[in-house]
């Protein structure tokens, strides 16, 4: 615990003297495999200036004062994919690559709105879909939002149905 | 004649539970069943062919999602051609480290798992769970619930729960369209008490994940698994639907475990002949094969059926057993009653308390138990004494503080107070003074004023209309003048940001650091090794309001 305090005074320090724009603290942006690890967990303490909302505010910026004048809206309150990719990362660093996985799902799926995310999970459910409705919902996916990884998981749950007599009969 | 000796006896409250013999046939057995499969493994071109002697072809739905992702590989033929009892050793021996157990559990198939657990008594299986824990510090978390919804009575609750010590709150419904009230109450009070508490509602998975996404919650926990494909089928979902339900809640920074728990398919009718454990180790590789940082798991709402067959309150605690050794955050149930027996219900919960879990309960009835909308809890808050003072006896963290009354009845009040604003500056019905001060003294619903249900209804619906957030909430409580409680929810909603909290086993301090097994790994080896309760804590847990001191004699 004191050592996380003391990294964070440091990291704190660091970024007063340098400012956020400065070039002798440039931190590469996330790639798979790439420096993120136990490390630097947790990021909302130890770089939260790296971490960014899906609207692309800093995290190190939010503050109550900005909720109350508007400055902060719900929508600035969601996770980013690079900040999920990060979080994905330190999960392989400690051996969860399930976990990982999941995380790089998710990251996905950001960029799909709530009503379409429930839909696409109650189409998922037994019973409620063809086969070919649920290979149209991954290309949907697929095209509208580069959900890639999702995509292929969707068709082969529907391969998984039709082998299980689990689709939707017409 | 009647013997008088069997007279008393069978009038104890232990004999008004329900026992049945063991019956394999029909999976009313808890665990080491006959019928259970041969642990077995073969994998060519990288893909598992054969699991548990069922060849790929005959692999239903459950056992293709384990074999394509629920288990390691690299080394999996090897560990399963492992002695059990060699295995089982390992899991138990303080010289072994918990990450080289992990890569050996995690490298097994169900069956295999579950014969190697099978050698084992609860003794060792509980010096097991104290290594195999994934968090350093055991924690708890409470049910927050009323037969009447009471919103104001939840947010007093909450926050006597939070002071208590809970490190997570869950709350439902009696009607469902009360949800977004609940949802709220739970939030405000549980943050009134101590900031960083996680809260969830417990409602059908679709609504579940409307108020996370709005920021009414922080995580979820009712995303059941089952081990048969037809119960899979009966809970109206598949491994790839949780799995996808899973990804939604990542996404939106939102923490969520899987729920399952043994019973549940012989319940359900569908046990295919296999013992209830075997089943259950089924779910926690659906669980780990989905990528869910952790499970809610230890029979949970089927604990009458283990409880009533030989050997299942074993059976309980091994399952808990083998998610921890899958590397997922376990929260132990220790929930639904089971019992009439006070000394059953102790020694039931003895297996998880002892070790410490990552959430001993799941939870621990934070109401009297007749507002426990969760079919009653094994623990509720007439027993808060019990708890701590059991915690003393034995000098264990059970997760639980002592308190004083005066700061209880101020947490209660301030959260009344506090929801009251909330709904003033949401436009929402109206809190009156008299519910506040009812709920400021309550013990249960019986002592709160009957609310208008239909305007609630009505209320709560068109808020979710207007579409009101989790911000707006913050907004409320700063124009109420809540600007500490303001800056908790704040903070709660910041954490989905960072998304540290989505790893295994997460929670947060009252400073919103995010304590989990990737910064606070459990690295128990033995004697003096592991979580210790520090002096500090140890004061705190000795400072009973009961106990007399030599000052004062």
């Amino acid at each position: 615990m004191d050592q996380e305090q003391l990294i964070r005074q440091i990291m704190a320090e660091v970024m007063a003297n340098l400012g956020k724009d400065s070039v002798t603290f440039q931190k590469k942006s996330p790639t798979p495999g790439g420096s993120i690890g136990r490390d630097q967990y947790p990021l909302g303490e130890k770089m939260p200036d790296k971490v960014k909302s899906a609207t692309g505010k800093v995290l190190a910026d939010f503050t109550l004062d900005k909720v109350k004048s508007g400055e902060l809206k719900a929508e600035d309150f969601r996770i980013a994919p690079e900040t999920l990719e990060m979080q994905a990362q330190v999960a392989e660093s400690v051996d969860r690559d399930n976990l990982a996985r999941n995380m790089r799902r998710a990251a996905e799926l950001i960029a799909v709105p709530d009503d379409q995310l429930l839909s696409v999970y109650n189409a998922l459910r037994p019973y409620r879909s063809t086969k070919a409705e649920l290979y149209g919902i991954a290309d949907e996916l697929e095209q509208k939002y580069q959900c890639k990884v999702n995509a292929a998981f969707i068709r082969e749950a529907a391969d998984v149905y039709e082998k299980r007599g689990r689709l939707k009969v017409d | 004649m009647k013997s008088k000796r069997f007279e008393a006896l069978d009038a104890r409250p232990v004999n008004q539970d329900g026992y049945v013999t063991e019956w394999p046939e029909v999976g009313l057995m808890a665990m080491n069943s006959p019928n259970d499969p041969k642990p077995s493994i073969r994998i060519e071109a990288g893909k598992v062919v054969e699991l548990d002697g069922k060849q790929r072809a005959d692999f239903d739905m459950i056992d293709t999602f384990i074999a394509d992702y629920g288990i390691r590989l690299d080394n999996a033929e090897a560990v399963c051609k492992m002695d059990s009892l060699d295995l089982a050793r390992k899991l138990v021996d303080i010289n072994v480290p918990r990450a080289e157990v992990v890569k050996l559990t995690t490298s097994m198939t169900p069956a295999k798992i579950t014969e190697v657990v099978g050698t084992m008594t609860v003794l060792e299986m509980m010096m097991a769970v104290a290594k195999m824990r994934a968090r350093l510090t055991p924690a708890n978390q409470c049910h927050v619930t009323n037969l009447k919804d009471n919103p104001v009575q939840i947010a007093a609750d909450a926050a006597e729960a939070s002071l208590r010590g809970f490190a997570e709150e869950e709350t439902t419904v009696g009607i469902g369209r009360y949800a977004p009230f609940n949802a709220m109450a739970i939030m405000v009070g549980a943050q009134v008490g101590r900031p960083g508490i996680l809260t969830q509602c417990a409602v059908e998975e679709a609504t579940e994940l409307n108020l996370g996404m709005r920021g009414f919650t922080a995580y979820a926990e009712t995303v059941s698994v089952y081990g048969t494909e037809a119960v899979f089928m009966d809970g109206d979902d598949t491994p790839w639907s949780k799995a996808f339900l899973a990804s939604c809640y990542a996404s939106r920074g939102l923490k969520m475990r899987f729920t399952s728990g043994t019973g549940s398919e012989v319940q359900m009718g569908y046990a295919e002949g296999k013992s209830m454990l075997y089943l259950e180790s089924r779910c926690i590789y659906i669980t780990k094969a989905a990528g869910s940082q952790g499970i809610q798991n230890g029979s949970v709402s089927c604990v009458g059926v283990p409880a009533a067959v030989p050997g299942g309150i074993r059976a309980i605690l091994a399952e808990n057993l083998i998610a921890m050794a899958l590397d997922l955050e376990c929260a132990s149930s220790n929930d639904q009653t089971f019992t009439h027996s006070d000394l059953r219900r102790v020694a039931r919960s003895l297996m998880q308390f002892v070790p410490g879990t990552d959430f001993i309960c799941s939870g621990y009835s934070a109401t009297p138990n007749y507002d426990n909308m969760f079919a009653g809890s094994n623990w509720d808050a007439d027993d808060y004494d019990d708890w701590l003072i059991i915690q003393r006896d034995l000098k264990v963290d059970g997760g639980l503080v002592p308190v004083l009354e005066a700061d209880v009845v101020a947490a209660r009040n301030k959260a009344a107070k506090a929801l009251q604003a909330v709904f003033k500056n949401l436009g929402l019905t109206e809190i009156t003074d008299a519910e506040v001060e009812a709920a400021t003294y309550a013990r249960g619903s019986q002592d709160m004023p009957a609310r208008n249900v239909v305007e609630d209804l009505k209320s709560a619906e068109d808020m979710m209309k207007r579409g009101t957030t989790g911000v707006d909430i913050v907004k409320a409580l700063s124009k109420g003048g809540y600007e500490d409680v303001a800056a908790a929810v704040f903070g709660m909603l910041k954490q989905r940001v960072a998304g540290d909290y989505l790893h295994t086993s997460a929670i947060l301090t009252r400073d919103f650091e995010v304590i989990s097994a990737v910064n606070q790994p459990n690295d128990y080896r033995g004697p003096q090794t592991g979580y210790q309760i520090s002096d500090e804590k140890w004061a705190i847990l000795q400072n009973i309001r009961q106990a007399i001191s030599p000052e004062s004699i």
